[in-house]
């Protein structure tokens, strides 16, 4: 069985003991490690707080945005209230037309990536198929992909070095400029409708839904299909096995997202002094849920260095846990399951030609995460 | 209000009754797999089953009533640190993807748990 030993880099932080003691932005951060302890940590929000605007996502988020996000940097109980607004969209990867238009959208970008000599998936497979997926998410026209595909992997740290924050902003502020005076039954006529606790949500709140929308359901995406199709490369065997065995393409899609865990952290603050694990944390300062670490939990997860198609139970926590789990969960599961479906049906190889990891360099680790740039050859199975 | 629904063979499997927290009962015939898996092919309300079957998403938390605990048997304890942070937590607590459907099971009953 094959291991990568460049994909877990917090496994001697946890021989040690339960947090890893860092910084981030200049600041102390322990990073709390261990599956159990962060799940813990996760459900506790009177002691481990998700109210602090720009400070959740680390490092934190004050030059690339202006807004705070919902309902991502807010505590129960009007975070419950916040979260109700947007979820029904958040569901909508459950409904029949919704899964069909998904596997039309793979099948007709991996038919073109077949024909192709040699595609280079992070640019032009994944942000592509990431940008129009998530028109389906937020019903809006298919075409208003074409302007988000230009925002990079990540709409604030791309890897040209150019943030694309403010042309999002401003891109968000015209349409709900044009849904307030035009709604319709998209996402941002929803923001504008909207009501929270008796009144509409202001203009700042309705960005602040908008920007994690797109800012957060995006390298997430990208990393993880990257991920995926250089796993496939990596083990031609895979797909025949999923053919013969189609169920497993459920604990695949678990497996592979637990293996990337394409978020690495997020922060938490502890409103008063608070003993984390024997680290005093001051009042004010961030605590680290370090869902990759714990994903990793070997008293949890048997050789969590193997990638195990057939995984189960795989208790992973990729999606976060409790109050604050991922919204996009189902989005992205489904397109995960549609890929892997459609590589199967139309695909008999993908080769892989160039790999450039993306690497998250630390104060106290270096964890790989995906990639800048893969490049692979895709041949269509024989008819 | 009551829902009977029959499934095609794998014949001697058993039937098995949901009862959502609104108080409908579904009766499922023939059943294969595993309890989340029948339920969301049946779509009994409140069983989602994000994750597939595989212990992460916690969508699918049902009860067991107490005259079956013993025949379809303790979380392990992978799912039981899971449910110890759920809410509505019962004796019979169960992630119903964890519970493969065997002959024994026949007749048994089970409650969607409320959500929170
Ligand atoms: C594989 C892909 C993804 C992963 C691994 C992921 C991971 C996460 C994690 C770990 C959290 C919890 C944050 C916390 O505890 O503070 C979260 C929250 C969230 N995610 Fe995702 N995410 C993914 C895709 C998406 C997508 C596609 C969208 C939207 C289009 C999205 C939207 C959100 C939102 C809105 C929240 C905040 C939920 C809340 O605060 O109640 N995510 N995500
Ligand atoms: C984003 C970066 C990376 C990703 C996503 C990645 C992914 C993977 C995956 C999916 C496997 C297969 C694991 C399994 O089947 O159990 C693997 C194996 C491996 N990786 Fe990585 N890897 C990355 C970076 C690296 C780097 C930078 C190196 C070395 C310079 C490396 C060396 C290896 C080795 C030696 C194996 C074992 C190969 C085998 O025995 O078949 N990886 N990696
Ligand atoms: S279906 Fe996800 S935990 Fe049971």
């Amino acid at each position: 069985m094959s291991h990568c030993p460049y994909h877990d880099p917090f496994k001697d932080a946890r021989k040690k003991g339960p947090v890893l003691p860092t910084q981030f932005d200049g600041e102390p951060v322990p990073m709390i490690l261990g599956l159990k302890d962060v799940r813990k940590a996760a459900r506790d929000f009177k002691t481990f707080s998700s109210n602090a605007p720009f400070r959740i996502p680390i490092p934190a988020e004050e030059d690339v945005r202006s807004v705070r996000q919902f309902p991502l940097e807010v505590d129960p109980p009007d975070h419950t209230d916040y979260r109700k607004i947007v979820e029904p969209f958040f569901k909508r990867p459950t409904q029949p037309e919704y899964i069909t238009r998904v596997e039309n959208l793979i099948g007709e970008i991996l038919t073109d990536a077949c024909q192709r000599d040699s595609i280079e998936i992070v640019r032009e497979f994944a942000i592509p198929l990431q940008s129009r997926a998530l028109t389906y998410l937020l019903n809006m026209p298919e075409s208003e992909a074409n302007v988000w595909i230009q925002w990079g992997t990540h709409v604030f740290r791309d890897e040209s070095g150019v943030s694309k924050g403010a042309e999002m902003e401003a891109y968000c502020h015209q349409l709900l400029d044009s849904a307030a005076a035009n709604p319709g039954d998209d996402f941002f006529s929803a923001l504008v409708q909207a009501e929270f606790q008796g009144r509409p949500l202001t203009r700042d709140e309705m960005l602040g839904f908008a920007n994690i929308t797109f800012a957060g359901g995006r390298d997430t995406i990208i990393n993880t299909v990257a991920v995926v199709i250089a796993y496939i490369a990596e083990h031609p065997s895979a797909l025949d096995t999923l053919r013969e065995n189609p169920k497993m393409i459920l604990t695949a899609t678990e497996e592979l997202i637990r293996f990337t865990t394409p978020l690495t952290h997020i922060g938490r603050v502890c409103p008063v002094d608070t003993d984390v694990h024997g680290k005093t944390v001051k009042a004010g300062d961030l605590v680290s849920l370090c869902w990759a670490s714990a994903n990793f939990d070997e008293t949890v997860f048997d050789s969590p260095e193997e990638v195990r198609i057939d995984r189960k139970p795989n208790p992973h926590i990729a999606f976060g846990n409790g109050t604050h789990n991922c919204l996009g969960a189902p989005h992205s599961r489904l397109l995960v399951r549609t890929l892997l479906r459609k590589l199967c049906e139309l695909t008999s190889s993908v080769k892989l030609i160039e790999a450039t990891p993306k690497v998250e360099q630390e104060a106290d680790y270096e964890r790989n995460n995906a990639y800048e740039s893969l490049t692979v050859q895709i041949t269509p199975s024989s008819p | 209000m009551l829902a009977v629904i029959e499934t095609t063979p794998p014949i001697n499997m058993p039937t098995v009754t949901f009862i959502t927290p609104d108080g409908k009962q579904t009766v499922i015939k023939n059943t294969d797999g595993t309890l989340m898996d029948i339920a969301t092919e049946n779509s009994i309300e409140g069983i989602e089953g994000a994750c597939g079957g595989v212990c992460s998403c916690a969508t699918c938390h049902i009860h067991v009533t107490p005259e079956w605990i013993e025949r379809v048997g303790p979380a392990d304890e992978t799912e039981q640190d899971m449910l110890e942070f759920e809410e509505a937590t019962h004796p019979g607590s169960r992630f119903s993807c964890q519970v493969e459907l065997t002959p024994d099971l026949d007749g048994l009953i089970v409650e969607v748990a409320p959500l929170s």
